[in-house]
């Protein structure tokens, strides 16, 4: 088991004909992903790598029946496609689309909310189940199969923690990015309960990053409701106040969303929080054997 | 509810996420949509104020155009009596700074008399996902202060972005806020022009602080604040004519010239990583010891064009003691990105060390590239390994 994607999952790709998307899909049937259509807008009877390319994400549905999709579209056209694929009845998006506008971002979140549908982005590294299946950009060699879930703000830190948690023997359930624009479609605390019922996975890690109020608000859940421990590391003790790094969403604005602010608010919640990322795996093999003592 | 302080902006950020707009600026946007903006002139030069003074009419007042709030206090709005003092103030005002930002321009407005004051704001949830609608009696100071002290002052609502914030419940608003009457019905219907403003642009924040009633009972904006979603630019072409960031250092433009974020810092230690985050963890690590002189982040666009161009960026800040490259392959070509970091250092040798760990897709490849270059490379798996190594260099090199 794992969560939202195994190797099952019937995989949509759009924007399949893009330069991105035609690699990515590649790389993606390689590491095992069942993709099974691929949708690009007057591109219709194409194929990409052996996939057959449909004009529009309702015909692709109804000739693959395709699950999830994974958007390599252009930030402009993110807004149109989410809602088309909502429409179609695919039930979990992963939007790695980086520069979505902000507003297209609440529109998309509001539509999908009101529907049920689960989406990960805008900037997503993606999701990657270890040894089944990924949707997204993340290199399938960081990872290893395992039992711990691990949710990240940002694709490269994830890669680091994944690659010295694998080092240590330590592999993933699923691993995925929930980007760190300003408004992301699922919040840290939904993707926290999606963890905690998933039978595969005994520890979830948070890689997290200075802006925004996602750890704050996260660590409130886990203090009322979460079962299984969390192990986090949040980046940017040394991001100066104003200073935009990189990420949209990693600006800090007065004592909220500074990494003291999350550290205290998850520390406080009962998580184990890393000062520096390679002091992850202790603090996992030490809340591994807190809670679940020589089995 | 009243807001948490991290929703509002009271503009003490020296810089800023998105496209900040100055004041006549969005005054303009804001008069547009019919939202009472009282006539200014905007200017560069003193005896241009004067005759601005005489057309809008005395007592004026006089005021800073800057990218940067707390403009009163540090002097940049005063009141002047005649056309000839507006002009004296100006002068002194376009020759001073405000937060270390020169003023370059000036608006000249009439004086207005005020009875009561108000904050009109919308700006954006990042946890709902959702616009947020703020209105408070208490204008002219800062909403977080508001807040923090008279909560009761502050009313705010969350808005569902597919139907909008309506009049009626614009009005409700006002209502929950203690106005009544023809005074309820003004303020609700310039809140609901504001949030069809910050709609119509793409605005993270749109603000008027303070909306003021005179005492002859008309209702004028006094200020006018912006910030535009950078994404959302190409939607407004218009706007894009004052998008040269002031607050901008010449390496961070040259930065986003060559397509990377650079983010100038005063420490010693260049830094160079494939990814934001893992950018920021970098930073965290050199800090036990040294200060990081940059943040750089390449995106997932690597080239050997690009890390050249890179290279030379990051050697251009003065009092480096070294470099440290973090560059992690997923989807990113690194091994053409080597052979660019190698070619810079062939043309233009330094005795700055260089410290590579690079991971991921060819990484023997990449590594004999960087060593036959001259750049030390660390092959451990942990970032902290490679930076213990790059402090025991700067140790020896004492």
């Amino acid at each position: 088991m794992s969560i939202l994607l195994n190797r099952e999952t019937k995989v949509l790709v759009q924007g399949i004909t893009g330069r991105v998307g035609r690699a990515q899909t590649k790389w993606m049937l390689e590491y095992g992903t069942n993709i099974v259509a691929g949708v690009t807008p007057r591109k219709g009877g194409e194929v990409v790598e052996g996939v057959p390319v449909y004009d529009s994400v309702a015909q692709a549905v109804s000739e693959s029946g395709a699950e999830a999709s994974v958007f390599f579209v252009p930030p402009a056209a993110v807004k149109d496609a989410a809602c088309e694929t909502i429409d179609a009845g695919v039930r979990f998006i992963v939007v790695v689309t980086e520069h979505v506008p902000v507003h297209d971002a609440m529109e998309v979140k509001d539509y999908a909310t009101e529907r049920g549908v689960r989406l990960l982005g805008p900037t997503s590294a993606g999701i990657l189940t270890p040894g089944e299946a990924k949707m997204g950009i993340m290199p399938g060699n960081m990872f290893q199969p395992g039992r711990i879930g691990v949710i990240s703000r940002s694709g490269t830190l994830a890669y680091e923690i994944c690659l010295n948690l694998a080092a240590a023997g330590l592999g993933q359930s699923t691993a995925l990015g929930m980007g760190a624009d300003p408004v992301a479609f699922t919040s840290l605390s939904d993707l926290l309960a999606l963890f905690d019922a998933d039978p595969e996975t005994d520890l979830v890690v948070i890689i997290g990053e200075v802006g925004g109020t996602q750890e704050e608000h996260a660590a409130q859940s886990i203090a009322d409701r979460m079962t299984k421990p969390v192990v986090a590391y949040i980046a940017g003790h040394t991001v100066p106040e104003g200073k935009r790094m990189g990420h949209a969403g990693a600006i800090v604005q007065g004592d909220m969303g500074t990494a003291r602010s999350k550290i205290n608010a998850l520390q406080k919640a009962g998580v184990a929080v890393a000062e520096y990322p390679g002091d992850v795996v202790k603090l996992v093999q030490k809340k591994l054997e807190q809670y679940y003592p020589a089995q | 509810m009243p807001p948490s302080s991290s929703m509002l902006c009271d503009g003490v950020n020296l810089l800023q996420a998105d496209m900040k707009l100055y004041e006549f600026e969005a005054g303009d946007l804001f008069r547009q949509e019919g939202i009472p903006v009282p006539d200014f002139i905007v200017t560069d030069n003193p005896p241009q104020a004067r005759r601005a003074a005489e057309k809008v009419g005395t007592p004026a007042v006089v005021k800073a155009q800057v990218l940067t709030g707390g403009r009163g206090l540090a002097g940049g709005v005063q009141a002047a009596e005649s056309p000839r003092q507006t002009e004296e103030i100006a002068r002194r005002i376009l020759k001073s700074s405000i937060r270390g930002l020169p003023v370059n321009r000036v608006m000249v407005v009439k004086k207005a008399e005020v009875a009561r004051e108000f904050y009109l704001g919308v700006t954006i949830d990042g946890l709902t996902g959702k616009p947020v609608v703020i209105l408070s009696t208490a204008g002219g100071v800062s909403i977080e202060e508001t807040a923090k002290t008279h909560p009761q002052m502050v009313v705010s609502r969350q808005v569902s972005i597919s139907t909008g914030l309506g009049l009626p419940e614009a009005k409700e608003m006002a209502q929950e806020a203690g106005l009544d009457g023809d005074e309820s019905t003004a303020i609700a219907g310039i809140l609901h022009k504001l949030y069809h403003v910050f709609r119509k642009y793409d605005a993270m924040i749109a603000e008027i602080n303070p909306l003021v009633r005179t005492v002859k009972g008309e209702y004028l904006a006094l200020d006018a604040k912006m910030e535009i979603d950078d994404s959302g630019l190409f939607r407004h072409p218009g706007l894009k004519l004052s998008a040269e960031d002031p607050l901008a250092s010449p390496l961070e433009k040259k930065g986003r010239q060559i397509g990377v974020t650079y983010v100038e810092l005063d420490g010693e230690i260049g830094i160079v990583s494939s990814g934001a985050g893992l950018a920021m963890a970098t930073m965290d690590i050199i800090g036990r010891k040294y200060r990081p002189a940059n943040f750089l982040e390449t995106g997932g666009g690597i080239s050997e064009e690009l890390l050249y161009n890179v290279m030379e960026l990051v050697l251009q800040k003065k009092g480096l003691k070294a470099v440290f490259l973090n560059l992690l392959a997923g989807i990113n070509p690194i091994h053409e990105g080597a052979k660019g970091i190698v070619r810079f250092l062939r043309e233009h040798p330094t005795d700055i060390p260089i410290v590579a760990r690079a991971l991921g897709n060819r990484q023997e490849e990449i590594w004999q590239i960087l060593r036959e270059g001259g750049v030390e490379v660390v092959t451990d798996v942990a970032t902290e390994k490679s930076v213990e190594y790059l402090f025991q260099l700067l140790e020896e090199t004492r």
